[in-house]
């Protein structure tokens, strides 16, 4: 079930009614055959797998928690870690069958193919089998969203829940189940076990959200994006062309991805739960670094956590945090698909961050800031080329354009392009700058209805045709 | 100071009441008296051309025996005087390059079954793979020649596409907002305003960019352009051909008495034999023959074919001048029985 249909407004706002009439446990019950119905609407075998990946992590949270020792309470409290080498067999059995199913669905056909293109280099010849299996939406967001579980419990910084339905519950909670923000269990858990409220001032915030979200994705997300996808529908697009293509990418993954963010968090505020905001204006950041603390928070939270710290993080010599940045970012980026132009993309920006730790002790007058932010947002579009273009080939050939070469047409199309595109995005920009800046908030309810109703006429008159999916279904 | 109460109702009438609004600006600006499409649930209203009285005066006067239909797949492959020469019988054909499903629907059913055709035998409908289930909506304007003033089965089906099962709730919408007709005249506004600052002539320059800078020669493969996208459902016979004009057209046909005939082309094939062609479509087509023939319908599947070689291919799916007669030949031979 996608956000922009009337089929998930109806069965938002049959659950929302039902489910404020019900106690807690009830609650957590409806939350989740809402959840696995939500997931389950086109597809209804992709909730098996969902179920797969809860019941494996249920269990082995339990037994990591139940060979800890020295129990203090009998309701699991949360322990320090002991070297016990059964724990570690279950936090690996935990994550082998995670990454396992994530790797068989997502990368089994791009391994084999690769096996098959490196052993045909060397003259041996096979014929790879592949599988073409379509790959579940959100199956990367709730892997890691339910091996995170597993692991704070192996770190003691979660007790193991002996509750199934609330384990359930928190790995599919329907509205950021498909494209995040992916939640911890240390934040998200606790909220999916205490008594939660209806709280009618929550609302209004969550309608404001939901409709801000709508507009970014029916209105800038959809428009810019039919511009590029009809920019990279060409076999050789001329410079101007090609970076305005790019320039409405960056405008589309941005809007598409924190519209499914705002209307998600408006949709769990709505049943009394808060989620953390995945973007704080990223093209407004000034460096490489900063641009990460803004941008899919949720994830590079969780590779900090999970794999940059793991690593060594910034504890160790130079070099070896720039190779520990690398790795994180290379991981990055094949997380976000089975192709060779995503971990370009992974490496291109964990290159950045170690450039950028290079030049830290180089201190910029706090005027040049705007000139930073217009340079990270080059070099961010730059990454987006690399992200947007799957065929290595058309990339390389992309890298060699000149300006030089363009026709008067061309020029005048790609200015055309970028024009539109700016046009489109124009209320993105405005808002952002607006709340970096001016710190500017509406929270008058007269105000917020002028805003509401506003962006909904607009979101009626202005909305794309061609409805595209969110980017991140993808992934 | 508004209760919590109260701000939600304030925040909430302002959603659904200040775009009432459009209806004032639709009312004090131009193209607010153009009239409803024949598709009034899924399109604009907008000025349309008129339906081909000419084009339906002259199929009547031939009183065919047969109508061939479809777009250039049909007009590449079958010459209709040819046909006739072979087949003894009165042959037409209507096509259109490029044209949809839907278009193909309203010929058959405005040219051909609810044509005071007395002699009609036949009908055959020539696709691509995929086409008659999946590829069901349309660009605006390409059906006015063949469509009447309202056309409600095709708006049906066409909003059941593209709105579900809610497509009430958007013509409700439509009604009380009146966006489409504020639509009409902003629309080209935005997309302009970028062309007068980069150009002299802006509607110069968009003709430009359309016909030169996106020309179809230009557009590389878009399996290869486009995101990956997990979905399986596209090629599921079961799940979209009640929602698509199979049903409509099938029932039109007993409606007049007319045998249906479907026939799925083959692609361009490879230099070593026909294109390669994945499981899913060959289980879609598979289920797509059970269900035409399961209604009485004959089909017939290209995919295969050794008279279609590469050689007999000139661009694309096209097959060259000799292809072409040595189809309309083997047409009329392997499908004798129909043509009877």
């Amino acid at each position: 079930m996608i956000f922009h249909s009337l089929d998930f407004i109806a069965f938002f706002a049959i659950m929302l009614i039902a489910y404020w009439r019900l106690p807690l446990r009830a609650q957590n019950v409806l939350l989740l055959v809402g959840s696995y119905l939500f997931y389950g609407w086109v597809h209804p075998w992709w909730p098996v797998l969902l179920c797969v990946t809860t019941l494996v992590d249920y269990w082995a949270a339990r037994r990591i928690f139940e060979l800890a020792p020295a129990r203090r309470s009998p309701i699991l409290a949360p322990r320090a870690p002991t070297p016990d080498p059964r724990r570690k067999a279950w936090l690996w059995s935990s994550l082998a069958a995670n990454l396992g199913l994530l790797g068989f669905y997502k990368y089994f056909d791009f391994f084999v193919a690769n096996v098959a293109a490196a052993g045909a280099a060397l003259g041996w010849h096979m014929s790879p089998l592949v599988l073409g299996l379509a790959l579940p939406a959100g199956i990367s967001f709730y892997t890691f969203q339910s091996m995170s579980y597993t692991i704070d419990v192996y770190r003691g910084h979660a007790p193991a829940r002996t509750n199934f339905i609330d384990v359930a519950a928190f790995v599919s909670f329907f509205p950021h189940l498909v494209a995040g923000p992916i939640m911890r269990a240390t934040n998200l858990l606790p909220q999916v076990e205490q008594e939660r409220r209806f709280d009618v001032a929550a609302v209004r915030g969550a309608t404001v959200l939901i409709v801000w979200g709508f507009f970014k994705k029916l209105v800038i997300a959809d428009n810019v994006g039919v511009i590029a996808n009809k920019v990279f529908a060409l076999q050789q697009p001329d410079f101007y062309v090609l970076w305005a293509g790019v320039f409405a990418f960056a405008i589309q993954i941005y809007a598409d991805f924190s519209a499914y963010t705002d209307i998600a968090r408006g949709v769990a505020k709505c049943y009394g739960f808060d989620l953390i905001k995945n973007f704080e204006r990223p093209y407004l950041a000034a460096g490489p670094a900063d641009f990460w603390h803004r941008w899919n928070i949720s994830l590079s939270t969780w590779f900090r956590d999970y794999v940059y710290i793991p690593l060594g993080g910034s504890r160790r010599g130079p070099w070896r945090v720039g190779a520990n940045l690398m790795m994180t970012f290379l991981a990055s980026g094949i997380w976000h698909g089975a192709s060779w132009n995503y971990v370009l993309w992974g490496a291109y920006h964990g290159l950045l961050l170690v450039l950028a730790r290079g030049f830290s002790a180089v201190r910029m007058p706090a005027m040049l800031r705007p000139l930073r932010m217009l340079a990270m947002f080059a070099l961010t579009c730059v990454g987006w080329l690399m992200f947007r273009e799957t065929e290595m080939q058309q990339l390389l050939a992309d890298f060699q354009l000149s300006p030089a070469a363009s026709t008067a047409l061309d020029r005048d199309a790609g200015l055309y392009l970028c024009g539109l595109t700016l046009l489109y995005s124009l209320p993105l920009w405005i808002h952002d700058v607006c709340e970096e800046f001016v710190r500017l908030e509406v929270s008058a309810p007269v105000a917020q209805a002028v805003a509401c109703g506003v962006m909904f006429a607009v979101i009626l008159v202005m909305r794309s045709q061609t409805a595209l999916n969110f980017i991140y279904f993808a992934f | 100071m508004a209760g919590p109460v109260q701000s939600l109702a304030i925040v909430l009438a302002g959603t659904f009441l200040i775009p009432l609004g459009l209806r004032i600006l639709n009312g004090a600006l131009p193209g607010a008296d153009v009239r409803d499409s024949y598709l009034p649930t899924v399109e604009t209203p907008r000025p349309r051309e008129p339906f081909d009285q000419e084009a339906a005066d002259n199929v009547r006067a031939i009183q065919p025996h047969y109508a061939v239909i479809g777009d250039s797949m049909a007009g590449i492959r079958i010459d209709p005087l040819q046909l006739t020469r072979l087949t003894r019988t009165r042959v037409v054909g209507l096509f259109h390059p490029g044209s949809p499903v839907a278009y193909w629907y309203l010929a058959f059913k405005n040219l051909v079954a609810r044509n005071q055709l007395n002699e009609m035998r036949g009908a055959i409908f020539f696709f691509r793979d995929d086409q008659l289930t999946t590829q069901v909506q349309v660009t605006p304007g390409v059906l006015d020649r063949v469509a009447k003033d309202m056309e409600p089965e095709l708006d049906r089906v066409l909003s059941a596409n593209r709105f579900g099962a809610f497509s009430d709730v958007y013509r409700v919408a439509r009604r009380v907002y009146q966006y489409d007709r504020t639509r009409l005249w902003l629309e080209p506004l935005v997309v302009r305003a970028p062309a007068e600052v980069v150009s002299g002539d802006p509607a110069a320059l968009a003709a430009a960019i359309n016909t030169e800078v996106f020309a179809l020669e230009r557009l590389r493969g878009f399996a290869a352009s486009d995101l990956a996208q997990g979905s399986g459902a596209a090629l599921d016979v079961a799940s979209t051909v009640e929602n698509s004009l199979l049903p409509e057209i099938i029932r039109l046909a007993d409606e007049a008495g007319i045998r249906l005939a479907f026939i799925r082309v083959q692609r361009r094939p490879a230099a070593d034999g026909p294109p390669p062609q994945s499981d899913a479509l060959k289980a879609y087509t598979a289920a797509l023959r059970a269900y035409l023939e399961s209604r009485g319908a004959y089909f017939h599947d290209d995919w295969g074919d050794p008279d279609q070689p590469l050689s007999a291919y000139a661009d694309g799916d096209h097959l060259n001048s000799a292809g072409k007669v040595r189809y309309t030949e083997r047409f009329a031979e392997r499908h004798a029985r129909f043509l009877q």
